[in-house]
């Protein structure tokens, strides 16, 4: 259970090699197991060149495509996981695991212990769990309140000195490299959890909401022990889908088994769930949880057809009654895909202003800080289009023809959509001193979709069994 | 040279670092290892830059040190430097105990010999001990990190040397019960207690006392090199292995031995110790807790492995990639030892949950996904090895795991793969209602159509679309319900963009017959339907060079008719005589015949109209079988991409003769003495089918009349051939080497051309009796011979030695048709007749018992050696 090396590489499209090596380290002492493990099928780990070479080709990120390759896009090459081959220098590098994020891509190499002909299993090999929490965990410090590109390279310089903490010999020691950097005053506050890229949800083409309640507490002593509650007022969609911190200490086998899965009734556990836990020192995820809301926030629709040269559209929203009335921002992207630059806009709007951004094809109809009096509010106009240049106007290879969305994109402190919250009385602390405590709840949107009703919206199997 | 400068390092490990192979071939290669060490000890060089020298040295120590003598020169180096630290904190310790264990344990010097070996042991078991080494060695506010380090440190050097901390167990076990930092006592604890277990087993021994005696760290040192020894140097994985994947290594035996109640009571409560503190590591390093006591606890006698429940509700709650994952390795280990039915759907569904949590990242997802496939079931139904979605996973959990096109292209066909699976399972059981997933994976790979089809979309769609089609085709094979719609779809694809035809073409490669043939037929249709002069003609004629063959000629013969006008370029004619080559091979020969004329007359391009010349020849003169192999897949190897090469090679190989190697053996029989010439009886056998074999003999020499070749229609292996007869017609009676040559057809169609072994006619080869004289008369015709040889002739005596098996044997083993006088057992007279004129005659009269004197007279003395040695050879000839 060791990683033979790991890398970061930028991903630099249209220069001559597409991307640089950031960051690697080897682990030779792990390279000398995998030699004796691995026997006649011992593939060595290559330097940094070769490896940008194959990784970049791999994941096709070369500029490259314009013409058919079998090495990479023959149909029965076919990879369903984070975890490849690459062929170096006619031999195959197996496994690697790589993903890109934020154009960067984390690599490493697991080691496996046993013969690599035949392959075996992945489930089998142990390193290939530990590579990925050891990348999540390099990415989540890298990107952790870091904003502009010194900040990067700084983080990047502390890189070595930190893995000498955090993995001194391959094999992981602690993926939060937080803690490594500095056990006592480094313990920032992390920012709530990132949402997933928009393509990776569960059940596209439909309004979806997620939730998430920051919590933050400060204490002191070694081990406190903590408890909190969080309950849901008596008409609450109960949580589902619970996945806790590892620091939680013991689980209600109810908050185990409540999942989306199951068709929802109402003697489905409806709280209150108990965490009770030890803190790490640093601020952290106690739980994700979803819920089956009844109602989306904001309900509306989009109307988009095209008329000869120009598009018309019209959109209709509406703030649900029972939803807070009060936005730390809100607003509509209204993007045109495999489209030209807007030359030519004319609209009425019944409430907030629009902004134009011609050459990205997009509208943003800022909405603000809150609906008017009528919670309902529309949007209509025409949009004309120049000649297309696929350099700068956006492609999607869903959004063709009137196929087409707009995406909400809101913040409502202090509520949630659930109803859920923590009560600061609850909170049960078992240490010396008294803490202060304190609660916060936010609403934010995450993948918020209204499709363009007169067109078909993309398929999804959900939306065909209900 | 003095050290270098901060700025100076800085710029070295940077060309290091940028190609290390590059920089040690270098001038500055050799001496870099020396420097490094040589200026840790530099004052002038501050702690931080000394940090980076070691850290280099812990990645590249295979490059700076090659050898393990050199290995035990720089880690004796680092310890030195180690000791003269001054007594105050400093930034070095860490890093110098690193870099030293690196340098040990990746330069293969660790042992018991190697005083590096011996230094660096006992001073990690002191400071994970927490000892006081004295002199201020390690200053206060350095231990504990200390101490964490040398237990990491002392970790390695156990996974490269399992066994080596085999007599430290009771140490260690203590450390944990104290103050010892939790986490790198735990884990080292548990590593050298699994590899314990696995080596005491490996010989039959017990733990014995291990986990209770606590050795003094400070006396000769707990270090069980015979342990290692007995391991004999191999590696012990640290994972359990997966049941399937250790088939076969016969690990399973591995503790097959009992403990005694007290061995098995200690080990239990180590592993309880280690267990009830677990929830103090860091996730990734519980994990690996579990794992390593998993695969020590794995088939123990008296260990049940019920004491891991405690563990598993806590960690189910968690989404940690290595907790889940070190809980599929404890199922798979344990089964439902460990995880009752109950439990096992509990974990399926967590599972499934983790494999589309919108709070986790899409490679956790994937990965999840995969072990959902691959879920260690308690009683698995399918083969193992295999992804299949688990018994207990029905439709209802699938639900949120099935693909839709706004996946990204892995998570796409990785839920593409689960859906494939779901529509195998239906297919057994009644139809639902609609919309069934059938239905559902339509819609789906129309969407991934009408992606892939879009005008100016990127590559990755077009694949993504024909690894989707490739999977579908490949999971559920044998169901018309999914394959037909699937052809015509990717039939419509190709009709909006025809420039996926290399795609098509790969996947016409990849898939089996049964997708195969229908859709070629489809996408000829298509293509032969096209008034063939539009952009797309390339294409057209790269697809219909895949898919043409003798189905609807007069269609396709058309289309090329009409496209041919339109061929105005090299590529496209290249490609239209592309067509041509494959209808060819295919047999179509009537209309192709003048379209060949019309090409070999009207191409723009020379080389375009000289093939359409070749091919037009070859279809007029070649039978259809020996045309398909002409221009079948070239035989020669292929040394050049261009397909003009590879195809005259081809032609080569197909229509001249090829030098081969003999796939023919002929043998020589016993030789035939009737008629007025020797005849040779050949014995022919064949390795390989060969048709139309003709032998060809050449006589070295001229010493004999040329000899006619020899026809055989038809040659198996297996098969008894008849005997082939070759007459020889000796210009004089002498031995002769036949060099043979054989020409022949192979069942490919090839002809080919072999050299054989050459034929050696041996002089008794040629003998043949004269015609037998009247009854009573063959004294008096012997001695009218005997008396004829003289004076022309020679006489001479010969001595012939006799086997067991005397005169009388060796003549009628030998002599007997040219005997014409016999008196048995003492006297024969022999008249032998070399052909084309020469006469031999023998007496061999009282015989002894080793030998008979034998008088020989013939008529041309140039025999006379050659006799000489045949009746001296007669008795070794038997």
């Amino acid at each position: 259970m060791a990683q033979r090396a790991v890398w970061l590489i930028s991903h630099e499209p249209g220069t001559p090699l597409c991307g640089t090596v950031r960051f690697s380290r080897r682990y030779p002492t792990v390279e000398k197991r995998a030699r004796v493990f691995n026997g006649a099928s011992y593939v060595p780990v290559p330097e940094d060149g070769p490896f940008l070479k194959a990784l970049l080709f791999e994941l096709r990120l070369l500029d490259d495509d314009k013409d058919f390759v079998e090495s990479r896009d023959s149909c029965s090459r076919i990879n369903k996981t984070s975890i490849y081959g690459l062929l170096i220098g006619g031999e195959e590098l197996w496994p690697v695991v790589a993903f890109l994020k934020n154009d960067m891509i984390y690599a490493c190499v697991p080691l496996v212990e046993q013969t690599l002909s035949p392959r075996p299993p992945l489930i089998s090999v142990s390193g290939v769990s530990q590579g990925f929490e050891f990348l999540f965990g390099i990415q989540d410090f890298l990107y952790s309140g870091q904003k502009n590109d010194s900040e990067l390279n700084t983080k990047l310089s502390q890189l070595p000195d930190l893995l000498l903490q955090a993995c001194p010999f391959g094999t992981l020691l602690d993926a939060n490299l937080q803690n490594s950097l500095d056990n006592t005053n480094f313990a920032s506050v992390t920012q709530p959890q990132k949402q997933p890229a928009w393509k990776t949800g569960t059940y596209k083409g439909k309004p979806q909401v997620s939730i998430s309640i920051t919590e933050k507490c400060d204490l002191e002593g070694i081990m406190p022990n903590v408890t909190i509650s969080l309950s849901l007022p008596t008409n609450g969609s109960p949580l589902q889908d619970i996945l806790v911190h590892p620091c939680v200490t013991s689980l209600d086998s109810a908050i185990l088994t409540s999942s989306s899965i199951d068709a929802m009734d109402d003697s489905a556990f409806s709280g209150p769930y108990k965490f009770p836990f030890t803190p790490p020192l640093e601020s952290f995820n106690l739980c994700f949880y979803t819920s089956q809301v009844p109602v989306p926030p904001i309900l509306g629709f989009y109307q988009m057809k095209e008329e000869e040269v120009q598009l018309r559209i019209t959109i209709n929203l509406k703030l649900h009654e029972s939803v807070k009335n009060n936005f730390e921002f809100c607003e509509a992207h209204i993007p045109f895909y495999n489209r030209g630059p807007i030359t030519h806009l004319e609209y009425k709007t019944s409430f907030g202003q629009l902004e134009v951004f011609r050459e990205k094809s997009l509208l943003i109809w800022i909405i603000g800080q809150k609906f008017p009096k009528s919670m309902e509010i529309s949007l209509s106009g025409t949009v004309t289009f120049g000649a297309k240049s696929h350099e700068k106007q956006p492609f999607d290879p869903i959004c063709t023809g009137e196929t087409a969305y707009l995406k909400l994109h809101f913040r409502i402190l202090d509520y949630t959509l659930t109803g859920c919250y923590a009560d600061q009385h609850s909170v049960q602390v078992f240490a010396s001193g008294k803490p202060k405590i304190s609660a916060h709840r936010k609403l934010i949107s995450s993948d918020y979709y209204i499709w363009n009703s007169k067109a078909p919206a993309p398929v999804t199997y959900g939306s065909l069994l209900l | 040279m003095g050290p270098l400068s901060r700025d100076a390092w800085a710029q070295r490990l940077g060309a290091f670092r940028a190609s290390p192979s590059a920089f040690m071939a270098g001038p500055e290669g050799e001496d870099l290892g020396r420097d490094l060490l040589s200026d840790l000890r530099s004052e002038k060089l501050s702690e931080q830059t000394k940090v980076s020298l070691l850290a280099l040295s812990m990645e590249y120590p295979a490059q700076l040190w090659p050898d393990a003598s050199a290995a035990e020169v720089a880690a004796t180096s680092l310890l030195d430097t180690l000791v003269l630290l001054p007594p105050r904190p400093s930034a070095l310790r860490r890093p110098l105990l690193l870099a030293a264990t690196t340098a040990l344990a990746a330069g293969g010097a660790l042992g018991p010999t190697s005083g590096a070996s011996c230094r660096l042991l006992p001073l990690l078991l002191g400071l994970a001990a927490g000892s006081d080494l004295g002199r201020g060695f390690v200053p206060a506010s350095e231990q504990r990190p200390l101490q964490a380090t040398a237990c990491e440190c002392l970790r390695e050097l156990e996974s490269c040397k399992p066994g080596l901390l085999g007599g430290s167990l009771g140490l260690l076990r203590g450390l944990l019960g104290q103050e010892g930092p939790v986490q790198p006592l735990s884990l080292l604890l548990a590593l050298a207690l699994r590899n314990t277990l696995v080596l005491q087993s490996r010989v039959g021994a017990g733990l014995g006392g291990l986990l209770t005696d606590k050795v003094s760290p400070t006396g000769g040192g707990p270090w069980d090199w015979t342990l290692v020894e007995e391991g004999d140097g191999r590696l012990q994985p640290q994972a359990p292995s997966w049941p399937a994947a250790e088939e076969g290594e016969g690990e399973r035996s591995l503790t097959a031995r009992e403990h005694s109640p007290e061995e098995a009571r200690e080990l239990r409560a180590a592993v309880i110790q280690l267990l009830d503190t677990s929830y103090l590591l860091t996730p990734v390093a519980q994990a690996q807790l579990l794992w390593l006591l998993g695969w020590a606890l794995r088939g123990l006698q008296g260990q049940p492995p019920a004491l891991f429940k405690p563990q598993l509700v806590r960690l189910l709650g968690t989404a940690q990639l290595t907790l889940l994952h070190a809980m599929l390795a404890l199922k798979a280990a344990f089964g439902e030892a460990l995880f009752t039915a109950q439990d096992e759907a509990l974990l399926l569904r967590r599972l499934t949950l983790a494999a589309q949590h919108p709070a986790l990242p899409p490679p956790t997802h994937l990965f999840y996904l995969h072990c959902v496939l691959s879920f260690p079931e308690n009683w698995p139904l399918g083969p193992e090895g295999e992804e299949a979605a688990p018994l207990l996973l029905g439709p209802q959990l699938c639900r949120g795991l099935l693909p839709s096109l706004l996946h990204d292209p892995m998570a796409l066909l990785a839920r593409l793969h689960l859906l494939c699976l779901l529509c195998a399972e239906e297919e057994e059981e009644e139809k639902g209602q609609l919309p069934s997933p059938r239905h559902y994976l339509e819609e789906l790979l129309a969407g991934l159509r009408q992606r892939a089809a879009l005008d100016g979309g990127p590559r990755a769609l077009a694949t993504l679309c024909f690894q989707a089609s490739y999977l579908v085709a490949c999971c559920l094979a044998g169901q018309p319900t999914v394959l037909t719609p699937l052809i015509h779809g990717l039939a419509q694809l190709y009709q909006a963009r025809p420039m996926l035809a290399p795609h098509f073409v790969d996947l016409l490669d990849q898939v089996d017959s049964e997708l195969r043939e229908p859709l070629k037929v489809v996408l000829r249709q298509v293509v032969v339907s096209r008034p063939g002069r539009d952009e797309a003609l390339c294409w057209h004629l790269q697809m219909l060079a895949k898919v043409a063959d003798g189905d609807a000629q007069s269609a396709t013969l058309n289309f090329l008719q009409a496209a041919a006008a339109h061929c105005t370029n090299w590529d496209l004619q290249q490609g239209l005589l592309r067509v041509c080559r494959a209808l060819l091979r295919a047999g179509v020969r009537g209309g192709l015949v003048d379209l060949l004329q019309v090409l070999a007359r009207q191409l723009e391009d020379p080389d375009g109209r000289d093939h359409a010349r070749l091919y037009y020849i070859l279809l007029a003169h070649l039978a259809a079988p020996k045309l398909g192999v002409a221009l079948g897949p070239s035989l020669a190897a292929p040394a050049l991409a261009s397909s003009l090469v590879a195809e005259n090679q081809g032609f080569v190989a197909a229509l001249m003769v090829q030098e081969a190697p003999a796939l023919v053996r002929l043998s020589l029989g016993s030789h035939r003495v009737k008629g007025p010439l020797p005849v040779l009886k050949l014995q022919p056998e064949a390795l390989e089918p060969i048709y139309s074999l003709e032998l060809r003999f050449r006589v070295e020499g001229q010493l004999y009349a040329p000899l006619e070749a020899v026809h055989v229609p038809c040659l198996c292996p297996g098969r008894p051939a008849r005997p082939l007869l070759l007459p020889l017609q000796p210009r004089c009676p002498a031995p002769a080497r036949l060099d043979v040559h054989a020409l022949y057809t192979t069942s490919t169609g090839l002809t080919c051309h072999a050299h054989l072994p050459p034929l050696f006619v041996n002089f008794a080869d040629l003998f043949l009796p004269f015609p037998q004289p009247p009854e009573g008369a063959g004294l008096g015709f012997f001695e009218e011979l005997w008396d004829s040889c003289l004076p022309e002739g020679a006489e001479s005596r010969v001595w012939c030695p006799l086997g067991p098996q005397g005169l009388e044997g060796l003549v009628s083993r030998h002599l007997e048709p040219f005997v014409v006088v016999a008196q048995p057992p003492t006297s024969y007279c022999v008249a032998i007749h070399l052909p084309p004129d020469s006469k031999l005659l023998l007496r061999l009269e009282a015989a002894l018992a080793d030998g008979v004197p034998v008088a020989l007279r013939t008529d041309d003395w140039a025999v006379l050696p050659l006799a000489g040695d045949y009746l001296r050879g007669l008795a070794a000839a038997v």
